[in-house]
């Protein structure tokens, strides 16, 4: 970690307590969470991994507002969601959270400058224009900016997605496999976009990923396994992560 | 194959439903109109079976002109009656009246609504009488009358209260002594009845010494039985060929068959609104299927792979629609009689209150409502069915692949299936006898004309639309400035131009005709006016105050009357009649003038004669309109036989021609005297007044008036302002009656709209996901699916004006060009149709609209 994402310094940004998540009733219930405690400081990148089903990706839709635990608390900046209604909750969404999905997400019908500011023209706000201009001169899309998601590669459209998650300097960037459906060249190139987002501009970013390689990126693993944390710790090169996995895979 | 459709079905019970309804509702008009039709006419057949139960023979006016002449004298007299009378095998004869005239309260109000008619009769022996006494009696002397239950009903009259009986005579009062029911106590429909005595009646219609009617029962005596058709054999053999002789069985038969054609116009009428609705539906059910063919392009792939036939493809499709149509004609067919009623009250609310004793459906009805749903369904659903049989296996493996478009053929091919679908469209037309059918044919002929050449001009490609994102630009700045969503739903409404052109299409055909109806009626208003303006000289008008007067003359005796109230310079009588050529099967219309004052009053646009030659008309001169002597080559000089409707021959030279504007003139104009001499012209049409130098119609008017209410209060005097006025209200009416039968349409393209939202909402659920998650409200996604919708139904409305006003430009300019139509396009109507369009759009939004913004978002985010 070097000296620009101490901005952030050790707050934590997002905590979650004792977070349940129950699908189903009766005999056929699952639960995808069984109890996670956790919490995410500012200016840092944490990789979730996990086993198909272990409930990673229900944790960062929990943890995002985008699902509602079936017990326990999330905070994102303070702000308890449990107890938000759907308007405060999608007001919270989109002032302090940005997304990366893994299938971009970006809309067909607008093109790429268009797509980055949709989340500001959502909310009616005016764009702050020098932060664009950095925005994507750090993304590398500024030639593509007049063209539409089907005129641009995957890994640029996915850079295109990472300026649109960063356009609103949000708390947290929450990024769902964002090199789930990248060549390994694109894939590095993301990931390291999203490193590059922690280190200079303090961003702090949650990562949901089955990925080892794209883990390795990031300053913290967290591993789960059938609802639960089984590892936090630094983060591990890809091996060791690997390791990691198939000891509770 | 069979239950992998209804499987399908049942995981889409809302879109099935949506589309179902689009294609029920044109069938449940159709069904219902001939429900109501075949109700009426049925009814009609059970009154005319009871006014003739008990009648062995019956003797009316020939009537080779048709039924539509009756203001003439008839020839079935006492001396007729009297030779009745006289032939062996006759028991009674009785003669009797029934003859349209006015009633009227003795505030001079009219008891009967709307153009209902009022029958004057007269009372006939018991055995011939179709009237029982509900109370009171029948009347014994002149000063009284008895009426029928739902006229005393409707207008709260007791036995004992006076009303006014109006016919050709001046009117006067009689003291109500009956109410009457008639027989089996069937729905008259709006229609009243006043029995006098029979002269009183006779009095009243200034027909003394002759009747509307004969009534005859046959000698009962068991030892020398004479049967009905012997009867009449008899009788026929004695009488003139001015009167029919008929049993009473062939005379209800008569009756129903005549009065069956002459309502035939109801069900033409309101079968053009079925069919408009029905293709309406079909492009519904043409957009949803084609829809849901790309949507499925996957499954089909993956039943291709699997060794699916392009057959069994075809038919998975095929037999869906064939499902779709029995259900949803089924569907309307129930409506149909729910909406029979409803039409009969939408008939009633504008005048027209025709007897409908309770509901007939007919095998014919079932049949052809079932047949025409299913057949308009799998025809619009066959286009989608084939080409989901060009699905390339391909698609079940990767995301994205496309239906390959058909080649485009060769010019030549093309050009060829150009005219040729033409030529097919203009056939069927006419031979749906043109009008409507054919319009709307040549409507569907352009829209594929525009499709094509849209498709040419892009050389081959998939069909882009171009006028679809250029119109969308333009409608979009309505709701772009409303921020993002604005934006996004301009850009949804042109993913796909092609599909937001059939959804908007759908609107387009019921917004043309409303626009094509309006622009028609406004420049008929205006072509009125304009007529009127020029043509009429008078000061007054003076013509019967029953709505559709038309038939409804006022008495020869009311000129001479007015002419003697002060201030008043002239009256000039007209009269309408008709004639008919030999060999012709159809009438000549034919205005009988009095030529010593009628350039006082009108200025007729001579082409060939003047003034003079109306005084040299006399009993053998006509005046022919320029469009008749056309078309029937007619020249000056030339002589014509005419068939009157008093069943004589008259011989006329033709001494000018003229063209009318105004269309006061008909076919032929004659003198008033040959009209009353030949033709057994009784009443007037109308009455032109003009006022002495110096008399105002401060005056003047006024004093017609009161002398209107106290001899012929069936009358009432109009000033040309008001004349047109009048006629623009019953353009108006008229108007409003089409607008409510062309809303179905629009309602039905609505449906249209709704399904295709859904279905686009369908296929856009992970970009509604993520929208959600990146902070949309549920009301901007709300607002975003209206903003798109509203765009599409104005696409729809500006279409559909466009098509409309050019349409009716178009039609007017070549079939009316020469007769003095006058173009005017009512812009008020038009913006507020664009405004309706608006509406519609955000009406139909409401449900996609909900159902987008309560959309899962995790389940939408990780759908495909």
């Amino acid at each position: 970690m070097n000296g620009a994402a101490a901005q952030g310094g050790s707050e934590k940004l997002v905590e979650a307590e004792d977070l349940r998540r129950r699908y189903g009733e009766g005999e056929a219930a699952v639960d995808a969470l069984a109890g996670v405690t956790v919490a995410f400081p500012a200016g840092r990148f944490a990789a979730i991994m996990g086993p198909s089903g272990s409930g990673k990706s229900t944790l960062m839709h929990i943890l995002a507002g985008l699902d509602r635990p079936t017990s326990g608390t999330v905070r994102i900046g303070g702000v308890e969601l449990t107890e938000l209604a759907d308007r405060e909750l999608t007001q919270l969404r989109r002032d302090r959270i940005g997304f990366i999905f893994q299938t971009f997400n970006l809309l067909p019908v607008l093109n790429g400058e268009e797509n980055i500011l949709l989340p500001l023209s959502i909310a009616g706000r005016k764009p702050d224009r020098e932060w664009f201009d950095r925005l994507i001169d750090t993304v590398g899309i500024r030639d593509r900016l007049s063209h539409r998601p089907a005129e641009l590669s995957g890994g640029q459209q996915q850079r295109v997605a990472v300026a649109r998650a960063l356009i609103t300097r949000p708390t947290v960037v929450f990024a769902d496999e964002p090199s789930g459906n990248l060549d390994s060249k694109a894939s590095n190139d993301v990931l390291e976009l999203l490193r590059h987002a922690v280190d200079d501009f303090g961003q702090t970013v949650v990562m949901v990923t089955h990925d080892a390689h794209a883990a390795s990126f990031a300053d913290r693993l967290l591993v789960l396994a059938d609802g639960r944390i089984v590892h936090d710790g630094e983060s591990l090169s890809s091996e060791h992560a690997l390791d990691l996995m198939k000891s509770v895979g | 194959m069979l239950s992998l459709v209804l499987r399908g079905f049942m995981q889409r019970k809302l879109r099935v439903l949506l589309t179902g309804i689009a294609i029920a509702l044109g069938v449940a008009l159709m069904a219902g109109t001939y429900i109501l039709t075949d109700t009426i006419n049925k009814s009609f057949a059970g009154i005319f079976n009871v006014a003739n139960r008990g009648h062995d023979v019956v003797i009316t006016p020939r009537q080779s002109l048709g039924r539509n002449t009756r203001s003439k004298t008839s020839p079935v007299t006492d001396q007729i009656l009297a030779q009745v009378r006289a032939t062996p095998g006759v028991a009674e004869a009785a003669g009797s009246i029934f003859t349209p005239g006015s009633f009227l309260d003795v505030h001079g109000k009219r008891l009967t609504v709307g153009g209902a008619p009022a029958f004057i009769g007269s009372e006939v022996p018991k055995r011939f009488e179709s009237f029982t006494v509900a109370h009171g009696r029948f009347a014994t002397n002149a000063n009284e009358v008895a009426i029928d239950e739902a006229t005393a009903n409707r207008n709260n009259l007791k036995l004992g209260e006076k009303m006014v009986v109006a016919g050709s005579a001046p009117a006067r009062d009689y003291t109500i002594v009956g109410i009457l029911r008639f027989g089996g106590g069937q729905s008259f429909g709006g229609a009243g009845a006043a029995i006098l005595t029979l002269p009183e009646a006779q009095r009243v219609l200034a027909l003394p010494g002759h009747f509307d009617q004969i009534d005859v029962a046959a000698e009962s005596n068991p030892a020398h039985p004479v049967s009905a058709s012997v009867l009449r054999e008899r009788i026929r053999a004695v009488l003139p060929a001015t009167v029919d002789v008929r049993t009473g069985v062939q005379q209800a038969a008569k009756d129903t068959s005549d009065l069956e054609s002459n309502l035939s116009f109801i069900r033409t009428f309101l079968l053009v609104f079925a069919y408009v609705a029905l293709v309406v539906g079909a492009f519904i059910i043409f957009n949803t299927f084609s829809i849901t063919v790309a949507q499925r392009t996957r499954e089909f792939g993956l039943l291709r792979t699997l060794g699916g036939s392009r057959r069994q493809i075809m038919q998975s499709v095929v037999y869906e629609g064939l499902l779709l149509g029995v259900g949803g004609a089924v569907l309307g067919l129930l409506g149909g009689l729910v909406l029979a009623p409803a039409l009969n009250a939408l008939f009633k609310a504008f005048g027209a209150d025709l007897p409908h004793n309770g509901t007939v459906l007919e095998t014919r009805t079932i049949v052809v409502s079932l047949l025409v749903g299913i057949v308009v369904t799998l025809l619009a659903g066959l286009p989608p069915a084939l080409r989901a049989t060009r699905v390339p296996p391909l698609a079940a493996m990767r995301e994205g692949v496309e239906i390959p478009p058909r080649p485009l053929p060769s010019r030549r091919a093309l050009i060829a299936r150009t005219v040729g679908l033409l030529l097919v469209c203009v056939l069927l037309g006419l031979a749906a006898g043109g009008g409507v059918v054919l319009v709307l044919l040549l409507l569907a002929w352009a829209w594929w004309l525009g499709k094509t050449l849209l498709r040419v001009r892009r050389g081959g490609g998939p069909p882009h639309y171009r006028l679809v994102p250029a119109l969308a630009q333009v409608i979009g700045v309505l709701v772009t400035w409303r921020g993002v969503t604005g934006q996004l739903a301009r850009e949804n409404s042109i993913r796909q131009p092609g599909r937001t052109l059939i959804t908007a299409g759908a609107l387009t055909v019921g917004l043309a005709l409303v626009a094509f109806v309006a622009v028609l009626a406004d420049g008929t208003k205006a072509t009125i006016n304009r007529a009127v303006s020029r043509s009429f000289a008078g000061d007054l008008i003076i013509e019967n105050s029953q709505e559709g007067n038309r038939e409804q003359g006022i008495p020869a005796l009311l000129a001479p009357t007015v002419r003697q109230v002060s201030g008043v310079a002239s009256v000039t009588p007209v009269a309408f009649t008709v004639g008919r050529l030999p060999g012709s099967s159809s009438n000549a219309t034919i205005t009988a003038i009095d030529p010593a004052t009628f350039e006082r009053v009108y200025r007729v646009e001579w082409k060939q004669g003047s003034n003079a030659t109306l005084l040299g008309l006399g009993n053998e001169g006509v005046v022919l309109t320029k469009g008749y002597a056309e078309s029937k080559h007619l020249k000056l000089g030339q002589t014509i036989s005419m068939l009157t409707p008093a069943e004589k021959h008259v011989s006329l030279t033709v001494r000018g021609i003229a063209s009318d504007n105004a269309r006061l003139l008909g076919n032929l104009t004659i003198t008033l005297a040959l009209a009353r001499a030949s033709f057994g012209q009784r009443d007037d049409a109308l009455d032109f007044v003009s006022y002495a130098p110096g008399a105002t119609n401060a005056q003047v008017q006024p004093a017609v008036n009161r002398l209107l209410a106290a001899a012929f209060p069936q009358a009432r005097s109009r000033t040309a302002a008001q004349f047109k006025q009048d006629q623009a209200n019953q353009i108006n009416t008229l108007l409003a009656l089409i607008y409510v039968l062309l809303a179905l349409s629009v309602i039905v393209s609505l449906f249209g709209i709704v399904n295709t939202l859904i279905l686009s909402i369908y296929e856009r659920t992970r970009e509604l996901g993520m929208m959600r998650a990146i902070g949309t409200s549920r009301r901007q996604v709300r607002q975003m699916i209206r903003y798109e919708s509203v765009i599409t139904a104005l696409i729809g409305g500006v279409f559909g004006l466009v098509i409309g006003v050019v349409g009716a430009v178009l039609v007017t300019s070549l079939t009316l060009s020469g007769s003095g139509y006058v173009q005017s396009i009512p812009v008020g109507t038009l913006a507020i149709l664009l405004v309706v369009a608006a509406v519609a759009g955000l009406l139909a939004a409401q449900l996609p609209a909900r159902r987008a913004a309560r959309l899962d978002m995790l389940q939408a985010l990780m759908s495909e």
